[in-house]
C-alpha cells in the first residue's frame, strides 16, 4: 500500500525545507534574487564565511541561511547566467573547468581540471555527468570489514535521512535500486537511448543487472524548471537547468534566506588570533585584496584547493599550516580509476544523444574474496561527445588517416565507463608547488600513484565491461584508462592524530574551523561523490544549527 | 593555404590519396575537411538557426573568425602547421584550421588545469615540439620539417606517437599528450568535422527525440558509407 502510494506521488512531492526549484524564472535560467542579495560589511562579523559555492558550500549556506545564520560565501569563480555564460558546446565550455595552474607528478600523474574540478558558482557539479549514487553502508567500514584504509566516525545510518533529503532537492530519477541499502527515488527512471538499451541486454546474457539512474535530472518539470531535452550536453553545463546543480538546486533558496554569495572572490588566507580560533578569510577579488570577519570559517574549495588554502594559512602557531600540525593535510587525496571500454555497434548508436548518465550497476561494489583484491566497482554509460571520443581514439594509438577513420565511425560505437574504488595513501599528496598563481599564492601540486590492489581492480573492472559489449553485440572494442572524480585529502577521523577533522567536519586543532567538502572523506566507494558530499553537508548544517551562534554576542558554536 | 583551389570541383580532381578509403563519398552539401565523409548530403550549418545565440555565435565564429597566428613565430607556424596537417591527415582543402586555433588559445593562455612536474608550461611545449620536429627532420636529410616530404613526416610523427624518440628536457609521451590534446580539441570542435562524422551539434534549445538505435532525427541524415575501422585500418597497414 505505501509502495503504491509513494509510486502515486513519484515527482509531485515539494522537498520540505527548499524552495529553489520555485523561486528560479521559467522563462530565463540565471538565478533570480542576486540584485536583493544580501550584502554583509567586510568589517561586521558574519556567524559564517564559506569558502567555495559548489555541492558542499552551496548547501551548506543554503541549510543555514534558512536557520537565521549571517553567512558570506566566497567563491573564486563567476555567478553564472546559463543563458549568457555557457554554451552548447564541447569546447565552448572550457571556461566551466578550474584551469589556474597546477601541477602534477607521482608514479600516475591525474590530469585536473576538466572532469574533475569547476570553477563558478555551483562548483563542479555545473559539468558532472548527473550521476547521484548512494555510498554503501559497507563503505563507512571498510577497515572493519575489508582491512584496508580506514573507518569513517560516522556510518552511512548519520547519512541516510540526508541522502534522502537532497535527492528529493535535485530531485534524483531512478529504478528501485537494489545494492547497497535498497531505496526508491522520487523520480521515476528517464527513458534510456540505444546504446545504453543494448549493453543491458548484454549484461543480462553474462547474469550482470543494470538499473537505470539514479541521475540528478527531473524527469518531467521540476518546480520552474523545465524538462531534460536530451541534448547530451550534460558535461558542458545544462543550460536547460533540467539537470540539477548547486547553482539551481540551493543557491536560490539561500539568496532568499539571507546568504550573500560574493563571486570572483578567491581565498587566500584564513586568517586566526593569538588563541588559536579563526577571525575570518582574506580573499582577492578585482586584484584588490579584502578581509571579512567571522565568527566560524568553513573550508569547501574540494580536494585540491582546501589542502592548499590550509597549506599556505601559515602562522607561528601553524608554522606548516593551518590543522596541519600532524602533517596530515592534503594526505589521501583519492581519485577513482574510470576505465572506459567502447564497442562497436553494426547499426548506429549515435551516443551523443541523451544524458551520458543512463544505466549504473553496483552488483560488483564490495569485496569479493574470488577476484582477489579489496573493494570493487561500479559500472556505469559514458556517453563521449566528438572531443571526447577522439582522446579515445588516440589513446588506443591512432593518428593521421587511421585517427580520422576511426572517428568517421563516431555513431557507430557506445561506451560504458567503470568506476574503481581506488584506496587513499599517505604518499598521495597535495602540497604547494614553487610557482606562485598571479596572485602571488603557490599552486597546489598533486603527487599520485597507485597501489596493487588499485591496479587488479581496474584491470577486472576493464574485463567486465569487455565482456558485457561482447555479449551485446559489438564488433570491436576499444579499452583507455582514465580517473575521475576527487576527494580526500582532510580525512575526518575518530581520533585526532589520525586525520584533519573530526566527525563534525571540525578541524581537530582550530575550534571554529570546519571543512565541508569532498576532502573530508576517508574513503570513496565506487560511487559519485557529489550526492554523498551534498549529504555531509546537509548533516553538518543540521548539527551546527541546533547550537547556533549565542546570542550573547559571543559567537561561539558547540558541536553536540 | 587559404588562396588554394583544391576544394572546387574543377580544380580538386579525384587525386592520388591512396590512404583515403577508396569509395568514400564526396561530401555533397556544405563543406567537410577535405571534401569527402560519410555523410555527404549532411550540412550542420544548415541547423545553426535552430541553436540558441550564444552557441551559434561561438560555432560560427571556428568558420567566419579565424585568428591570425600570433603566439608562434613564422618557422614555428610552418613547422607545427606541417605537423597538425600530418596528425590529423589533412592532406589537401579545405583544411580546418587547426593551428590558428590553437595558437589563439595559447595566446589567450586558455590553458588546461594542470602541467606536469616534469614539463614546461603549454605553450613553451608546443615551441619546443616545433624546434625538434625540426632537428628530427635534419637528422633525416631534409631542410626541415616543413620541407620534408610526407613519407619523412610520418615516421617522424610515427616515432613521436609511439613515444620513440629522444628529446632531452623534454618527456616526448607528455609532449606527445599535451599537443594532440589541443589538436584534437580544435579539429573535432569545427562544424566541417561534425559533417564528416555525422554528429549532431548543438541542439539547444531542440533537444533530441529519436534516441533508439539505428534512429535518427527528422534533420539528420543518413550515412552512406560504413566500414568497421578496427579490420580496415590494420588491413590497409595504416597502423
Amino acid at each position: 500500500m505505501s509502495t503504491g502510494l509513494a509510486t502515486l506521488l513519484r515527482g509531485s512531492r515539494r522537498p520540505p525545507a527548499n524552495d529553489s526549484a520555485f523561486l528560479l524564472d521559467r522563462h530565463r535560467r540565471a538565478v533570480p534574487g542576486r540584485e536583493t542579495m544580501a550584502r554583509y560589511p567586510e568589517r561586521d562579523e558574519v556567524d559564517m564565511v564559506i569558502v567555495g559555492c559548489g555541492a558542499g558550500g552551496a548547501t551548506l549556506a543554503q541549510r543555514l541561511g534558512r536557520r537565521g545564520w549571517r553567512v558570506v560565501v566566497l567563491e573564486a569563480g563567476p555567478f553564472w547566467d546559463p543563458d549568457e555564460d555557457w554554451v552548447s558546446d564541447e569546447a565552448g565550455s572550457h571556461k566551466l573547468f578550474w584551469n589556474e595552474p597546477r601541477v602534477i607528478g607521482g608514479t600516475d600523474p591525474v590530469e585536473l581540471g576538466k572532469n574533475n574540478s569547476g570553477r563558478g558558482v555551483g562548483g563542479s557539479m555545473v559539468h558532472f555527468a548527473g550521476f547521484v549514487p548512494r555510498f554503501h553502508p559497507s563503505d563507512f567500514e571498510v577497515r572493519t570489514r575489508d582491512g584496508v584504509a580506514a573507518d569513517w566516525p560516522i556510518s552511512y545510518s548519520d547519512l541516510k535521512r540526508h541522502y534522502e533529503l537532497v535527492e528529493r532537492e535535485l530531485p534524483a530519477a531512478g529504478e528501485h535500486w537494489p545494492w547497497g541499502d535498497p531505496h526508491g527515488y522520487p523520480h521515476a527512471p528517464h527513458p534510456v537511448g540505444g546504446g545504453a538499451l543494448r549493453a543491458m541486454e548484454g549484461a543480462r546474457e553474462l547474469g550482470i543487472e543494470f538499473k537505470v539512474g539514479p541521475v540528478a535530472i527531473a524527469n518531467g518539470s521540476f518546480g520552474n524548471r523545465p524538462h531534460c531535452i536530451y541534448r547530451g550536453l550534460c558535461l558542458q553545463g545544462c543550460k536547460v537547468n533540467a539537470k540539477g546543480s548547486p547553482l539551481v538546486t540551493h543557491v536560490p533558496d539561500a539568496l532568499a534566506h539571507g546568504v550573500e554569495v560574493r563571486d570572483g572572490a578567491m581565498a587566500t588566507r584564513i586568517e586566526i588570533d593569538e588563541a588559536g580560533r579563526c577571525t575570518g578569510v582574506t580573499y582577492r577579488s578585482d586584484d584588490v585584496e579584502h578581509h571579512q570577519r567571522a565568527a566560524t570559517v568553513a573550508v569547501a574549495g574540494y580536494s585540491i584547493e582546501t589542502p592548499r588554502l590550509l597549506l599556505h594559512s601559515t602562522s607561528g602557531r601553524f608554522p606548516r599550516g593551518l590543522a596541519n600540525g600532524s602533517d596530515l593535510v592534503g594526505r589521501g587525496v583519492m581519485v577513482q580509476g574510470a576505465p572506459q571500454v567502447a564497442g562497436r555497434f553494426p547499426e548506429e548508436m549515435r551516443m551523443y544523444k541523451a544524458p551520458p548518465p543512463e544505466i549504473c550497476c553496483e552488483q560488483f561494489y564490495e569485496t569479493d574474496p574470488d577476484r582477489g583484491f579489496a573493494r570493487g566497482f561500479s559500472l556505469q554509460t559514458v556517453g563521449p561527445l566528438p572531443i571526447a571520443w577522439a582522446e579515445h581514439v588516440l589513446a588506443d594509438g591512432h593518428w593521421g588517416q587511421a585517427l580520422r577513420e576511426y572517428m568517421r565511425d563516431y555513431n557507430h560505437w557506445y561506451t560504458l565507463g567503470a568506476l574503481s574504488e581506488l584506496l587513499p595513501l599517505p604518499g598521495n599528496r597535495v602540497t604547494l608547488a614553487d610557482e606562485v598563481d598571479a596572485n602571488g599564492m603557490p599552486v597546489a601540486r598533486m603527487d599520485y600513484g597507485q597501489c596493487d590492489n588499485d591496479r587488479a581492480n581496474i584491470a577486472c573492472a576493464k574485463q567486465r565491461l569487455h565482456d558485457i559489449l561482447a555479449a551485446a553485440g559489438a564488433q570491436d572494442v576499444l579499452t583507455i584508462d582514465r580517473y575521475a572524480h576527487l576527494v580526500g585529502g582532510c580525512a575526518m577521523s575518530a581520533a585526532p592524530e589520525s586525520g584533519v577533522v573530526d566527525a563534525d567536519h571540525r578541524c581537530w586543532e582550530v575550534p571554529n574551523l570546519f571543512i565541508a567538502d569532498g576532502s573530508v572523506m576517508p574513503t570513496q566507494g565506487s560511487a559519485n561523490p557529489a550526492l554523498t558530499i551534498m549529504a555531509l553537508a546537509s548533516r553538518l548544517a543540521e548539527r551546527l544549527g541546533d547550537k547556533r551562534v549565542g546570542a550573547d554576542g559571543r559567537r561561539r558554536v558547540e558541536v553536540g | 593555404m587559404s588562396e588554394s583551389v583544391g576544394h572546387l570541383p574543377h580544380h580538386g580532381g579525384p587525386g592520388p590519396h591512396e590512404d583515403r578509403r577508396p569509395g568514400l563519398p564526396r561530401q555533397r552539401r556544405g563543406t567537410s575537411p577535405q571534401g569527402f565523409g560519410r555523410y555527404p548530403d549532411f550540412d550542420i550549418l544548415e541547423q545553426a538557426d535552430h541553436w540558441d545565440p550564444v552557441t551559434r555565435r561561438v560555432v560560427l565564429d571556428r568558420v567566419e573568425r579565424v585568428p591570425p597566428i600570433r603566439l608562434f613565430d613564422e618557422r614555428e607556424a610552418a613547422t607545427l602547421g606541417a605537423f597538425c596537417d600530418t596528425v590529423l591527415a589533412q592532406d589537401r582543402e579545405p583544411r580546418i584550421p587547426v593551428l590558428a586555433m590553437v595558437d589563439a588559445k595559447l595566446h589567450a593562455r586558455r590553458l588546461d588545469g594542470y602541467r606536469h612536474a616534469d614539463m614546461p608550461s603549454d605553450p613553451q611545449t608546443w615551441r619546443q615540439v616545433a624546434r625538434r620536429l625540426d632537428e628530427e627532420a635534419v637528422r633525416l636529410r631534409a631542410d626541415d620539417f616543413a620541407a620534408a616530404s610526407q613519407g619523412i613526416r610520418d615516421t617522424i610523427v610515427g616515432r613521436f606517437a609511439a613515444g620513440e624518440l629522444e628529446w632531452e628536457g623534454l618527456p616526448v609521451e607528455k609532449a606527445w599528450s599535451v599537443v594532440m590534446r589541443m589538436v584534437l580539441s580544435a579539429f573535432y570542435s569545427h562544424p566541417w568535422a561534425w559533417n564528416e562524422i555525422g554528429f549532431g551539434g548543438p541542439a539547444y534549445p531542440r533537444g533530441f527525440a529519436r534516441l533508439d538505435a539505428g534512429e535518427r532525427e527528422h534533420w539528420e541524415r543518413p550515412a552512406e558509407f560504413e566500414v568497421d575501422p578496427v579490420a580496415d585500418v590494420k588491413e590497409r597497414g595504416l597502423e
